[in-house]
Parts: structure tokens; C-alpha cells; sequence
């Protein structure tokens, strides 16, 4: 029998609800954190965003969905994208740093899995949050060097968005944690 | 993984890091079955809602209040199904999440 889980209006309403929250997370991003950072370091050389929520929707949609996370994120990083660059974000370069940024994160954890580490969730065990929030480390890593070898970017700004990455998938799991704590307090 | 399954994995993940930064409480009586589990544990690998019920630690909860605390300990990660076919069988979990 057919997994329901890996059906089309189950793919429709993970796509709504991953790219739904990436653009929002992209958009306070954007819009709030980089202009407050802007104005606290404007001696800052990159325009990289030191505190990427972003990052943190990638993640844990690839440690939740897999290789769907590819297609779940698709509509919301290309309208991130779009947002950012207008229409080259359908030039070469970026397209390829959109294929980086979508299919990283699903490929580091399927390769942890194949090398012994599955971290995936399953309903049988705790999860671990210091291994995904390990794994986002090494995603970003590795976004990092993608990127820059196939944009050309400098040093400055690999070690700017590593720093984003990481405290953008922390204060992201930290939100969440507490909105899922009071959630908890309030109904209890 | 049905939708309302994946958003319970991300709760776990949270609860496990809140439980690691020293936030999470439990009740009295999420404590008491927590021992008892844990207690049972030491000699089982696979733990029994009735002989969690039998144990001494929580001969004095209530049914309802025990149920009840079995149910949060799950959710917030302490024990978990041996399966989803299998009610009544629960694991303690590693306390490294």
C-alpha cells in the first residue's frame, strides 16, 4: 500500500508550510535584523546577515522532511531570491547558489544516515538536538564553500554568513522552543 | 510520516533542548511514574503500563492523573512507544537529547 505520507496533497501542504515559514523567517531577516545590524556595524565589510533564521528553516526541514525538503522550499527560496537579486535571480550564479542552498541539507543527513549516523526522526526515539544543530553547523560549512567557489565571493563574507547560519538555526530552534513551551504552559 | 506526526518530532527536538538547558519541569506525578519507569528499567527493557500502574512509587496516583502523566512523559521525550502497533510498551529514552 501507498505511503500516505508521500502523497501529492501531502507534498502541497508540506511545500505550503516550509515555504511559508522560510519567507517569513526571510523576510524578518531582510527587514528587521540585517537594518538594525547595518545600523550597529555599519563598519561591518559584508552585507551578509549575521543572525540568518533562514538557515534554520533549511535545516530542520531537511532533518524533518528529507529530499522532499528540496521541493517544499523550492517557492519560498526563489521568492527569497527573486526579492533579493529582481531578475538575476534566475541567472546562472544564482540559480546554482538556490540548488546549493535547497539540496545541502538533505544531502549531508542522507549521508550521515548512510554512514551509520541516521538522525532522522523516528517515532521510537528522542531526538537529538545537538546532532542537528551539529549537522546545520556542517551544512553551512559546506553551503559556504559551495557558494563561494561557484559565486567567487571572499573570505569576509564565508566567515559572515558561517556566523549567520549558526546563530540563525540556534535563535530559531530557541524561538521555537519557547512558542512550543508556552504552548504547553498555556494548555496545561 | 503523517503532518501532525513531523510537527510532534520537532516538539520532541525542542523538548529535548529545553530539557538540556534546565528549563523543562516536571510534575510530582510525571515524576513518580518517571522513577517507577525508571526503576523498571534496571530489569526490563520494555516497560508495561500495568507494571508502571503495580509499582509502589505509583500505587497512590489516580488513574486518570497517571494516564495522564504517561502521556506528557511521552511528549516531552522521558519514554516512548515501542512501536506505533503496540500500546502499553514503552522505552526510557537516553537522557543525552
Amino acid at each position: 500500500m501507498a505511503d500516505p505520507s508521500h502523497s501529492v496533497p501531502q507534498l502541497l501542504i508540506e511545500t505550503l508550510a516550509a515555504s511559508g515559514v522560510y519567507l517569513l523567517a526571510f523576510f524578518v531577516t531582510i527587514l528587521v535584523i540585517s537594518p538594525v545590524q547595518h545600523s550597529f556595524f555599519s563598519e561591518f565589510p559584508s552585507r551578509a546577515s549575521l543572525l540568518f533564521l533562514p538557515h534554520g528553516v533549511r535545516v530542520l526541514a531537511a532533518w524533518l522532511l528529507g529530499w522532499r525538503s528540496t521541493v517544499a522550499l523550492l517557492p519560498g527560496i526563489l521568492i527569497g531570491s527573486v526579492f533579493v537579486y529582481g531578475g538575476d535571480a534566475f541567472g546562472p550564479g544564482q540559480l546554482v547558489a538556490s540548488t546549493i542552498a535547497l539540496t545541502v541539507g538533505p544531502a549531508t543527513f542522507h549521508a550521515l544516515a548512510l554512514a551509520g549516523y541516521d538522525i532522522f526522526p523516528r517515532p521510537d526515539r528522542s531526538p537529538c538536538w545537538a546532532c542537528v544543530m551539529a549537522t546545520g553547523v556542517a551544512i553551512s560549512i559546506l553551503n559556504g564553500v559551495l557558494i563561494n567557489a561557484a559565486l567567487g565571493s571572499g573570505p569576509v563574507d564565508y566567515f559572515a554568513f558561517l556566523i549567520g547560519d549558526v546563530s540563525g538555526l540556534f535563535f530559531l530552534m530557541l524561538i521555537l522552543m519557547f512558542v512550543f513551551r508556552s504552548m504547553r504552559l498555556r494548555d496545561s | 510520516m503523517p503532518e501532525i506526526s513531523k510537527l510532534a518530532e520537532l516538539r520532541k527536538l525542542l523538548l529535548g533542548m529545553e530539557r538540556a538547558m534546565g528549563l523543562q519541569e516536571l510534575s510530582s506525578a510525571e515524576r513518580d511514574v518517571f522513577y517507577a519507569a525508571s526503576d523498571i528499567a534496571e530489569f526490563e527493557e520494555k516497560i508495561q503500563t500495568t507494571g508502571l500502574m503495580n509499582h509502589t512509587l505509583v500505587t497512590d496516583i489516580s488513574r486518570p492523573t497517571f494516564f495522564r502523566a504517561l502521556k506528557s512523559l511521552v511528549e516531552k521525550g522521558y519514554l516512548s512507544h515501542c512501536s506505533k502497533r503496540t500500546r502499553g510498551l514503552y522505552v526510557l529514552n537516553r537522557r543525552d537529547g
